[in-house]
């Protein structure tokens, strides 16, 4: 037989069983098979002796030839079944993507902290103090420094708790403003947040909650500039499409005395039960800090004027978490708040 | 306050419909609360003439009436007592509807054919008044709709009037604010005075000894009176406004008062003994029967209306049952009468009335308007009553009200509104609601407020006035200019921040209990006192509600109880907030509102999941919380002790102590508790003393640098006697090993097998580091000296 044809022939067996190793091992023993010391294409290498001279230099090339072409089935065929090999892997370490993930543990702050820091980061960034004040209150903050003397109609718009005859629980945030301007001389510009307590219970009112009072005092301030803050307040809150409305009102502390009304957050104005169909929900009341108050606390309004905002929390709360009963906030029942997972952040 | 659209009309013109009416009022702070029409649904209900009546034949309370309606005459079966021949009566013909939705139709009534049904007040919608039908004035028209009859062709609307302004109490005010916003003016009633002959000071006295809760006065006498039924148009007036007709003395002294705001009363003349009109203090003991039927203890302070022997009438509140007017009454004392708003306040308040005259003269009424409703009600009286009003009226003025006269300036104007108001406007505002308004030649205003204005003193409560009526809508938005100084939260407000974080962040979720709590909740923790030590609400809602808390727990603890009763019985719960501590015994000084922070947790550590076998929370939890906490400090040495308290489990629980002082208590409930608070035994609670600690929030810190030498770590197991704390071997183990002893901790605690009895095994890992690689020697020589300490401090063995 001709040495080509010998070649020829073991390299094709060679090939062959290459093409149809099945995983390495097979392969490895394939590679010892046909190029190991004492492989057939090793041993047809060494053969070449046997060979005339003059065929010896062909033969040879022909043999390291067919080694390198088998070399490389083999390096090709390895690589084909580590992709195999690597995709059965895979295949078998495939688990059940369906079931739920573990959960970390999540907090969340309550809605009433939520919206509080809302409404302080505004603030805040309008240069806005946060000031406070305690809630168990003298009648003096509470009424007398506000314009409401004893026996004072104004007295009934807000059902106080009494421990006697001069201490209470505030009814207002109000009295922050007299404390702070009490010791601090104009200009003034703080948000008081805090507790405070009214003797009623419903589904939307609560005889304890938040309020925020707000007060600035300096110079030539107006109720334009009044309208202007609580408008920036309310695009900032609910949203830069909300309207507000200022209605005339009484507070015994202001005058002029406005309610603010901001254009319905679930309607926007169009009417729903939520505004009771009027297109306004009444979120703030307001007005021009009254000159009896300023005297009171030796400020003079011939020299520096100042607007007053308050609003309850709460209600805010409410509106914008669709909550329909005020008690569920203190309620602390785990399903509720685990709603809020995610909500908030610091001020 | 009811107020209708109609009536409002006889006093001012209105340009506009009654939505944008109320729309323009509500700006302006006349708020409407709701428009609603003033037909119950009566317009299909016609006026019927009872032509004659028959008995029933078959049934004894039954009654059968021919009843004429203009265009025919209906028989109907009716069960009213006063079905009777001659009067006029609502009916309703078969297919017409009752306002309640009832449709009538033809029916056999035992045996009779009933064509329609005549009405009491209560089936039209009107009043509850059931005993009867319903008795038409004689001079109704048959076959007329009833809702133009009785003027119910109207609009009502509820009007929320602010406490500082009584004025608007009445028609006539409230036209006054009408009449601003369109521009106009008002036009009185006119009133035309007829007296008798006679002088009311022959027949009878006045004495005002109390002037000061009294400030007027003023009393006249009317003779030859026929109580009767009222006009029609005035019953419809009353009607609007939400009153019920009585008779036409009574009705008389109602309209006035909502046509004018002034309160008036009027007592029998022949029941007073005198006669005398005496005005003074109650006596002590004395007692009145008011008119709703109630016997009332009156003290001192309680102004009386009285004749010469006893109280007639708790002044300005509500008349006695003495001198009522009644379907006999003949002659009248008509009072018009000025009270001290304090007083009427106080009063009626202590006697828990609150009367339509009470309402009015506790905010503050004029004691000049006591004069136009005298003459008014006086001369409906002798149009419609038949009276003949005696000559004269006594009158006791303690003072006349100086009228009240401000500047204001335009300058001011601009000051506090931002904008400037155009005089004209200005004027026509001011004069519409009666102010007279003088211009002074630099263009300010000398202003003179009308009697009638008791809340306005100031300037600024005139340049109120100008700027509801002038329109909020016309002031611009501008912002202040900003402020010298940035704002900010202090360092306490952004240390309660972070650590709401730092708690949500651990997983647990922020609660807001009420401040107020039982009064036995500390009782109920387990302290000894029976008594609460803290401060005791005079008015509480309820007894949960009664007392400010001493501690955030109960309220945790009641609102774990709260989820556990629903079947969540997994919660981690927080709160940051007050507890309120008395400073003295007897209250005088406002308590110390001390800050606080409470966890309370049960249940499993992470949701019941599939890849997890459960593990409920335990001591270590609560635990590393409050180690996350007080990490959060820069604090001196923290003392970690057991304690004895009350709530607590004796063997399973912690104070931490700063300096002696309590910083936190914490750990698992005591089984007590538990079951006094209804949560599981395995409640975990701990309450951290906010206020001591909270001005070192904020950890100081000092980044090192990441080591560059590989570290050296031994794993230690040692055999340790049942009662030995771990926690202080482990510290004496990093005291021990020195500086290279970079951490320790325990990653193994064991009792079982192959540990002796009385013993346990823990296992520590120690990891040494330093600035350089560590020989062996090094590290061993450590190992040494922590092994001796272990042995010699503790008795440990080596496992």
């Amino acid at each position: 037989m001709e040495f080509r044809q010998r070649v020829d022939e073991v390299k094709q067996e060679a090939l062959e069983a290459c093409q149809g190793a099945p995983d390495s091992q097979a392969l490895e023993q394939v590679r010892v098979k046909y190029l190991g010391k004492k492989g057939s294409l090793t041993g047809l290498l060494r053969g070449l002796g046997q060979l005339d001279p003059e065929e010896r230099p062909n033969a040879g090339k022909l043999v390291n030839e067919a080694k390198a072409e088998v070399e490389s089935a083999i390096k090709h065929r390895q690589q084909e079944l580590a992709v195999m090999e690597q995709q059965r892997q895979l295949e078998a370490e495939t688990i059940d993507i369906s079931l739920p993930g573990r959960p970390r543990p999540q907090g969340t702050m309550h809605p009433v902290t939520i919206v509080l820091n809302e409404i302080k980061r505004i603030f805040v960034g309008m240069g806005y103090s946060v000031a406070e004040g305690p809630e168990v209150e003298t009648d003096y903050y509470n009424f007398e420094a506000l314009n409401i003397p004893k026996d004072h109609p104004a007295r009934d718009m807000q059902d106080t708790f009494f421990f006697n005859d001069n201490l209470l629980l505030r009814s207002q945030t109000s009295p922050v403003q007299i404390r702070t301007m009490e010791v601090q001389k104009p200009p003034v510009r703080i948000i008081a947040p805090g507790k405070v307590y009214r003797s009623d219970s419903d589904v939307t009112h609560s005889p304890m909650f938040h309020q925020v009072e707000g007060l600035l005092v300096d110079d030539h301030v107006t109720f334009a500039d009044l309208k202007g803050t609580l408008q920036y307040f309310a695009e900032q809150m609910f949203g830069s499409h909300t309207k507000t409305r200022f209605r005339s009102s009484y507070f015994p502390f202001t005058e002029p005395s406005a309610e603010v009304d901001v254009s319905c957050i679930m309607c926007s104005g169009q009417g729903c039960r939520i505004c009771s169909f009027t297109g306004w929900l009444e979120i703030l009341g307001s007005g021009m800090v009254d000159p009896r108050v300023l005297r009171m606390v030796g400020y003079d309004p011939d020299e520096v004027s100042g607007f007053a905002f308050g609003m309850g929390v709460e209600r805010i709360a409410m509106l914008k978490y669709g909550i329909n009963d005020i008690r569920l906030l203190f309620d602390n029942d785990v399903r509720f708040l685990r709603q809020f997972e995610g909500q908030g952040g610091c001020c | 306050m009811n107020v209708s659209y109609n009536w409002l009309q006889q006093y001012v013109a209105i340009p506009w419909s009654v939505e944008e009416l109320a729309e323009r009022l509500t700006l302006a702070g006349m708020e409407v609360e709701s428009v609603s029409s003033a037909d119950p649904g009566v317009s299909s209900i016609i006026v019927g003439e009872i032509k004659e009546v028959q008995r029933h034949p078959d049934a004894d309370g039954l009654t059968v009436s021919v009843v004429h309606t203009g265009r025919e005459d209906l028989t109907i079966v009716a069960g009213a007592p006063n079905v009777r021949q001659g009067i006029k009566v609502p009916v309703a013909p078969v297919g017409t509807a009752l306002p309640n939705g009832q449709l009538i139709e033809a029916a056999d009534l035992r045996g009779v054919q009933s064509f329609g049904m005549m009405c009491s007040e209560q089936e039209l919608g009107l009043s509850d008044d059931h005993t009867g039908i319903m008795e038409l004035p004689q001079q109704s028209k048959v076959g007329q709709s009833l809702s133009e009859v009785l003027g119910l062709d109207d609009w009502i609307m509820d009007i929320a009037i602010y406490a500082n302004r009584p004025d608007c109490m009445s028609m006539l005010g409230m036209a006054r604010e009408v009449a601003a916003l369109t521009g106009s003016s008002i036009t009185y009633p006119s009133i035309e005075t007829v007296e008798d002959v006679h002088a009311v000071t022959e027949k009878l006295g006045l004495r005002v000894e109390d002037s000061d809760l009294c400030p007027r006065y003023m009393a006249r006498v009317i003779e030859g009176i026929e109580v009767g039924p009222s006009p029609l148009w005035i019953e419809s007036r009353l009607r609007a406004a939400g009153m019920r007709p009585i008779n036409n003395v009574v009705d008389i002294t109602n309209f006035v008062m909502l046509e004018m705001g002034q309160p008036l009363h009027a007592f029998d003349y022949d029941r007073l003994s005198g006669p005398e009109i005496v005005v003074r203090r109650a006596r002590p003991g004395e007692t009145l029967l008011t008119l709703d039927g109630q016997e009332r203890n009156l003290d001192e302070e309680m102004l009386m209306i009285c004749d010469a022997e006893k109280p007639v009438c708790i002044g300005g509140v509500m008349g006695g049952a003495n001198s009522e007017v009644t379907a006999n009454t003949t002659a009248l004392v008509l009072e018009s009468a000025n009270f001290s708003a304090a007083n009427i306040r106080k009063t009626a308040r202590r006697l828990g009335i609150a009367s339509e005259a009470s309402s009015r003269f506790e905010k503050g009424l004029d004691p000049s308007g006591t004069e136009l409703a005298m003459e008014r009600a006086a001369e409906l009286l002798r149009k419609y009553a038949g009276g003949r009003v005696a000559e004269g009226v006594l009158d006791d003025h303690a003072a006349a009200s100086k009228a009240v006269d401000i500047l204001v300036r335009p300058k001011e104007v601009e000051r506090l509104l931002g904008i400037a108001v155009p005089t004209e406007s200005v004027h026509s505002i001011l004069s519409a609601l009666e102010f007279q308004v003088e211009e002074q030649t630099n263009g300010d205003l000398q202003v003179t407020v009308p009697p009638f204005r008791t809340d306005i003193e100031l300037e600024c409560d005139v340049i109120e006035e100008i700027a509801r009526h002038h329109g909020f809508h016309r002031i611009p938005q501008t912002l202040p200019a900003s402020g010298a100084e940035p704002g900010g939260r202090t360092d306490r407000q952004q240390a309660v921040d972070a650590l709401t974080g730092l708690l949500t962040g651990l997983g647990l979720q922020e609660a807001i209990n009420y401040t107020f709590v039982h009064p036995q909740s500390m009782y109920r923790l387990g302290w000894d006192e029976r008594e609460f030590g803290g401060l005791v609400l005079e008015n509480p809602i309820s007894e949960d509600q009664a007392v400010m808390r001493l501690s955030l727990v109960p309220g945790l603890l009641e609102a774990l109880a709260r989820n556990h009763s629903r079947q969540q019985s997994n919660a981690s719960l927080f709160e940051i907030g007050s507890v309120y501590i008395p400073e003295d015994p007897g209250m005088e000084r406002q308590p110390r509102e001390d800050l606080r922070l409470a966890v309370a947790m049960m249940g499993q550590r992470n949701p019941r999941h599939w890849s997890h076998s459960n593990s409920e929370l335990d001591f270590y939890d609560i635990k590393g919380i409050m180690e996350s906490i007080v990490n959060q400090f820069e604090l001196e040495e923290l003392s970690w002790k057991r304690t004895q308290c009350p709530w607590l489990h004796p063997g399973r629980s912690v104070e931490i102590q700063l300096q002696g002082r309590w910083v936190a208590l914490f750990g698992q409930i005591h089984p007590q508790t538990a079951s006094v608070y209804r949560v599981p035994k395995t409640v975990l609670v701990g309450e951290l003393n906010l206020a001591a600690i909270i001005d070192h929030f904020g950890r100081r810190l000092a980044v090192s640098a990441l080591p560059r030498f590989p570290a050296v770590d031994r794993d230690l197991a040692l055999l340790l006697d049942e009662k030995v704390p771990v926690g202080q071997v482990l510290a004496a183990l990093q005291e021990a090993g020195g500086e290279i002893l970079d951490d320790a901790w325990v990653f193994d605690v064991y009792h079982g097998e192959q540990v002796p009895d009385g013993c346990k095994s823990a296992a520590f890992s120690l990891r040494f580091q330093a600035d350089r690689t560590l020989t062996d020697e090094e590290v061993q020589e450590a190992m040494d000296k922590i092994l001796y300490a272990a042995k010699e401090q503790f008795n440990a063995e080596i496992r």
